[in-house]
């Protein structure tokens, strides 16, 4: 049992704070989200030049092969930071379902292409009256020829405005299950209508009418969809309570920061005991979402139920503390909490859409009692 | 004891649910629904139909276009004003402003502005906390200095709900630096576009604007309009913060958005059936609702003056803790039955029919609950913080 970090796990952790302390400065986040991407493109070159965009992509399709313990140390570093340009939708999420699809195809045109941060994906499983369920999808794909006719809706495709393809949930005509199609952002019969979130990234409504893709976009059939979405949106969720451990710990800080400095009643804030025991409240919370990130570390490669149960452990944890300490840090800052300009409810709003994407906590509560079974 | 509502008192509330159900412009409703920026034209106009009814400040002197109801039926009018989605603002000027007036002003200066305050045509904000006094109101630094007949304002203001679309404020200023900061304040009226007055609007996260900084810089303001005597505004803030015990409870507004809550999950589906026949939702919903109840009788119990073992104020403490914390609940309720669609970012004034992909997947209710939900993590930070509501009940039920 050994918690200390290799060196390249520590250089991966320490290099990624460095330079997003010094290159992505509030300001600069402020000016990106007023894009219609919310994604820098020097930035992310940046980030596909330091190898974070090929950091789990397998060695053979020119990724850096790591695993999802250092995808974790690199996304608390982007969750500290509040980082907008999105790394995990792409490079961990459509990455992972495009690994384990099968489609050799893919693996070697799209995955390095991922990688090398010129191409972005986008999965869009999320449909209208189905609230998180993604099983099942009501949109069609109607076998034509060699190919497919895809159509139907789907609803909150987070980063689609940046992306340059998708990763589209369909059910197959006469087939039951979930099948993965890859199909480009500009193709005929697709319409994006784009919309910002409240934490500064953004998403799109997608509407499919009548959108022939060839057989090789067909990445996954209806037999094997589910778990591949099922394990890739697992490995997704890790990474995404890692970003939420990271922009706890920011709020923390600035929170611990601000309350030494404010005075009220002629002094600082920080010499209330109150005020002292909300910040070790918030303090527990994170220590205990770390351990339970661990928790989730230690079963992503068991079978799946097991999996399931130790990733939905993490996500409720993550938040409760979310809300906890997101919220103590808007409190304890008084009005100043409220506004645009201080940095705090930009990172309650962050935690909030990261809590509200992940799926809902009784989904997750559910997956940890089936294994009471 | 005697739980129940007279039958006078019944017939009463059927009179204003009645006028309520013919008079709240439809327009109006749906803004009040999706929580818009109240508009100064909505209000005018709302206002005035009230007014019309002689009900536009039932709480006012029935001299000044009040009405001579008990607590209870005051209570009554305000269940079923919510209950109506009619609006419910031009809170600073009607309900907070106006007490002080009639009880430390003159009759000229009641004159001068209570009318034009209850047809609408006046709105009002409230200048009291600066940056340097949040929790701490009476370390408060705007100075007014009297200079032959007027009094000059200099100074900074902060969180003065909708200054810029005002045209009078009501400022609490220091008029002597020489005595106990409590004892140096005064109450006056300014008229919002006095010269030296800059309104400033501040950003919040939950996309408002009408929060705004207000800058004093030499504002020569006439004499005759400082309510009551100079140094007793610390006084008249307190009579004030007393004249609207309950108000702080936020109670209306807690069982409308409730209300709004089931009716989004009323209407949001999980494999085509209603998210409010989830087992675990529903639950979650009852378990609110049950302290939505016990909130409804704790502003019934100061309403009717129950005889109180503890001190008033803090028992009015523990009511605007419940009422904060209910405030953020019942919009945690709203976008959990939102799910996945809480997240998207809609302007303030969005205007909803004019997009047509929120008909599609976007229906008129997803439009504001984001948006309320996160200004109400302010529930618990405005009209005294929770840590000194805390304060102030350890201090007067137990000594401490």
């Amino acid at each position: 049992m050994d918690f200390t970090l290799t060196d390249e796990q520590q250089m991966l952790r320490e290099g990624a704070e460095r330079y997003l302390q010094e290159n992505y400065p509030f300001e600069r986040r402020r000016a990106t989200a007023a894009t219609v991407t919310s994604c820098d493109d020097a930035m992310w070159a940046a980030f596909a030049e330091m190898g974070w965009l090929a950091l789990t992509v397998p060695e053979e399709a020119a990724g850096l092969g790591a695993g999802v313990m250092e995808a974790a140390l690199l996304h608390e570093a982007l969750g500290r930071r509040n980082v907008l340009e999105p790394v995990a939708t792409s490079a961990v999420l459509c990455a992972r379902l495009i690994e384990r699809s099968g489609h050799a195809a893919a693996r070697e045109t799209v995955l390095p292409a991922i990688a090398g941060g010129e191409a972005r994906v986008a999965l869009a499983c999320l449909e209208p009256d189905r609230y998180y369920a993604h099983d099942a999808p009501s949109t069609v794909a109607r076998r034509d020829g060699d190919g497919y006719v895809l159509s139907g809706a789907k609803i909150v495709v987070v980063d689609a405005p940046a992306a340059h393809r998708f990763i589209v949930s369909a059910s197959v005509a006469g087939e039951s299950g979930c099948a993965l199609f890859l199909v480009d952002a500009t193709a005929a019969g697709l319409e994006q209508r784009a919309y910002p979130l409240i934490d500064g990234r953004r998403a799109a409504d997608l509407d499919l009418r009548d959108v022939r893709v060839g057989a090789s976009a067909l990445l996954c059939g209806p037999a094997e969809g589910a778990a591949v979405l099922d394990e890739a949106l697992d490995r997704f969720r890790i990474v995404q309570v890692a970003d939420a451990l990271g922009a706890m710990e920011a709020v923390i800080d600035l929170t611990a920061e601000h309350i030494r400095n404010r005075k009220q009643f002629g002094q600082p804030l920080a010499t209330f005991q109150a005020l002292q025991h909300r910040m070790s409240e918030s303090f527990v919370k994170v220590q205990e979402l770390r351990s339970a990130l661990y928790h989730a570390f230690a079963h992503v490669d068991a079978p799946p139920a097991e999996r399931n149960a130790a990733v939905s452990a993490a996500v409720v944890v993550a938040s409760e503390a979310g809300r906890v300490v997101g919220g103590q840090g808007i409190q304890l800052h008084g009005g100043v909490g409220m506004t645009e300009e201080y940095q705090v409810g930009h990172y309650f709003k962050r935690l909030l859409v990261t809590e509200k994407l992940w799926g809902d906590v009784d989904f997750h509560l559910d997956r940890i009692a089936f294994t009471y079974r | 004891m005697d739980l129940r509502f007279t039958a006078a008192d019944e017939a009463f509330r059927e009179e204003v649910r009645d006028f309520m159900r013919t008079h709240v412009p439809p327009e109006i409703a749906a803004d009040t629904k999706r929580w818009v920026n109240p508009r100064p034209a909505y209000f005018r106009r709302w206002q005035g139909i009230l007014a019309a009814r002689g009900w536009g400040a039932p709480h006012w002197p029935a001299k000044w276009g009040g009405t001579d109801w008990s607590a209870l039926r005051k209570h009554l009018f305000f269940e079923e004003l919510y209950r109506a989605y009619a609006p419910d603002f031009g809170w600073q000027g009607l309900h907070m402003m106006a007490p002080v007036l009639f009880a430390f002003g003159s009759e000229e200066q009641c004159r001068r502005w209570a009318p034009r305050m209850l047809t609408g045509e006046d709105f009002w904000c409230q200048g009291f906390s600066e940056p340097g006094a949040g929790s701490d109101l009476a370390n408060l630094k705007s100075t007014a200095e009297c200079v032959g007949d007027e009094w000059v304002l200099r100074g900074q203001k902060i969180w003065t709900s909708d200054a810029a679309d005002s045209n009078w404020g009501f400022f609490l200023v220091r008029t002597d630096a020489t005595v106990k900061p409590q004892r140096g304040l005064s109450f006056i009226a300014v008229k919002m576009d006095t010269p030296g007055i800059t309104v400033r609007p501040i950003h919040g996260i939950d996309g408002r604007h009408d929060l705004n900084e207000v800058f004093l810089d030499e504002v020569r303001v006439p004499a005759d309009q400082l309510i009551g005597e100079p140094g007793k505004g610390w006084t008249y803030a307190k009579y004030l913060l007393e004249k609207e015990r309950t108000a702080s409870a936020f109670l209306y507004f807690n069982r409308r958005r409730f209300e709004m809550a089931k009716d989004i999950a009323r209407q949001t589906l999980v494999h085509g059936r209603p998210l409010l026949e989830d087992r675990a939702f529903a639950r979650k919903l009852a378990r609110v609702d049950a302290d939505l109840h016990a909130l409804n009788w704790s502003v019934l119990r100061i309403l009717a003056e129950e005889p109180q073992k503890y001190d008033l104020n803090a028992v009015v403490s523990a009511l605007k803790i419940s009422g904060s914390e209910m405030q953020q609940r019942v919009t945690e309720l709203q976008i959990d039955a939102l799910g996945p669609r809480a997240v998207r970012h809609f302007e303030r004034d969005q205007p909803h029919t004019e997009e047509a992909d929120l008909r599609r997947h976007w229906q008129e209710f997803t439009v504001g609950p984001t948006n309320l939900y996160l200004f109400e993590r302010a529930s618990t930070i405005y009209g005294g913080a929770r840590e000194v509501q805390k304060n102030i009940i350890a201090k007067l039920a137990f000594g401490f």
